[in-house]
């Protein structure tokens, strides 16, 4: 903000300026000349080269009834204080008057802070009256700041590569149940070699064509299966014959023999 | 040196045989040959093969016949067998017979590779 005092009348020019709304002017109380203090609020404000860097300015005109035409400049400094755009124009000031301006950041302005400087000259104007607030320029990268770009892209990265690997971890374990024999020692001997057979024949289908094992073998008579791990519950009729018609099952409807191992004998009961 | 296993394929079907012969010796094991279920007994009962390789339909004497022959044996009850053939085992006897006299494999030949055969041949043997 700019408050100006004239000789005779007290003028005050007010200057707001506001990048992306987020700069405040703190009125100075001025009991004679000018005070100004401008700030954003602290809060960091970045725009990218090529970008517009949107300034609000106020004009506050009190005192006189006249319209002012004031002067007003826009200007950009490096950290520096070396300017990379300067530009002014006119407005008329009743009272009031407010207004955006767009600052155009030349493409190849090197990242860094900036300092943007707004001056307000006027007819009788005894003292400067101008406002500046610093900013950030920062190059994006697919439409994100770089910062941001590798914070977003890192974090990114950092949830994808444990989705994965969480991933592998669910199918590695999920194919592990899959082809993991399940165990039929709790069977009679007289039984288990049938239970053996069954279950890795339902697994090596399961392998080759995917579900739609379980569900054949779901449906043949006397074979009752858990239908999401294709383990052999029970065994209700003749077990060779159950065995035959889920070979011919799996033969009719899915065009696939059937192979089999046996497992090998274990000591014990 | 180690001794080179004996293998007895007991195969009707002469390029089968052949092919298996010829695979068998590359990888350095000893095959003997049989044409059919008779002389595969015969020869499994006095050569006393590592393993035997054998097909179920054949002429003279089948290979389920000739299983339940050698499985009578002393000798025999304990040989490590691979069955090849083209026969699904769809049939509630033959699965019976399989159950009983336990072959190692009972591979379908659509579907192995001899390759495979061979890798099963040599898991079972470091067994």
């Amino acid at each position: 903000m700019i408050k100006t005092e004239t000789l005779n009348n007290i003028i005050f020019a007010s200057l707001f300026c506001a990048a992306a709304g987020l700069i405040s002017i703190t009125p100075a109380l001025a009991q004679t000349g000018v005070q100004v203090n401008a700030n954003n609020a602290g809060l960091a404000m970045k725009v990218a080269p090529g970008e517009l860097l949107p300034v609000s300015v106020k004009l506050l005109n009190f005192g006189q009834n006249k319209r002012v035409d004031v002067s007003i400049k826009y200007s950009i400094f490096t950290g520096a204080g070396q300017p990379i755009y300067e530009s002014d124009e006119t407005a008329a000031v009743e009272t009031t008057a407010s207004f955006v301006k767009a600052i155009p950041i030349p493409s190849g302005t090197a990242p860094g802070t900036y300092i943007a400087k707004i001056s307000a000259t006027y007819e009788g104007q005894l003292t400067p009256a101008d406002s500046q607030f610093s900013f950030t320029v920062e190059p994006k990268i697919f439409g994100l700041f770089r910062n941001d770009f590798y914070v977003y892209g890192g974090i990114t990265i950092v949830i994808s590569v444990f989705m994965v690997l969480l991933g592998g971890i669910l199918i590695k374990r999920r194919r592990q149940i899959r082809v993991s024999p399940f165990d039929y020692s709790g069977i009679g001997r007289d039984q288990r070699t049938f239970y053996e057979i069954l279950s890795d024949t339902i697994m090596q289908m399961r392998a080759r064509v995917g579900d739609e094992a379980l569900d054949i073998a779901a449906n043949i008579d006397g074979l009752k299966i858990d239908k999401e791990t294709g383990r052999v519950l029970a065994l209700t009729d003749h077990p060779a014959k159950i065995i035959a018609t889920l070979v011919s099952e799996y033969e009719k409807v899915l065009g696939r023999k059937v192979s089999f191992s046996f497992r090998r004998e274990k000591t014990g009961p | 040196m180690e001794k080179q296993k004996t293998i007895l394929i007991v195969e009707d079907e002469k390029n089968l045989r052949d092919a298996v012969v010829d695979i068998l010796q590359l990888k350095k094991f000893l095959p003997i040959e049989a044409k059919n279920g008779k002389e595969g007994v015969e020869l499994a009962l006095s050569k006393h093969p590592d393993l035997i390789l054998l097909d179920l339909i054949m002429p003279q004497m089948d290979g389920m016949t000739a299983f339940k022959k050698i499985r009578k044996d002393v000798w025999g009850a304990n040989v490590p067998v691979i069955i090849l053939t083209n026969l699904s085992a769809n049939s509630e006897q033959l699965v019976e017979d399989m159950v009983t006299h336990k072959p190692m494999y009972y591979l379908v030949k659509s579907d192995w590779k001899l390759h495979d055969v061979v890798d099963k041949i040599n898991e079972i043997l470091k067994m």
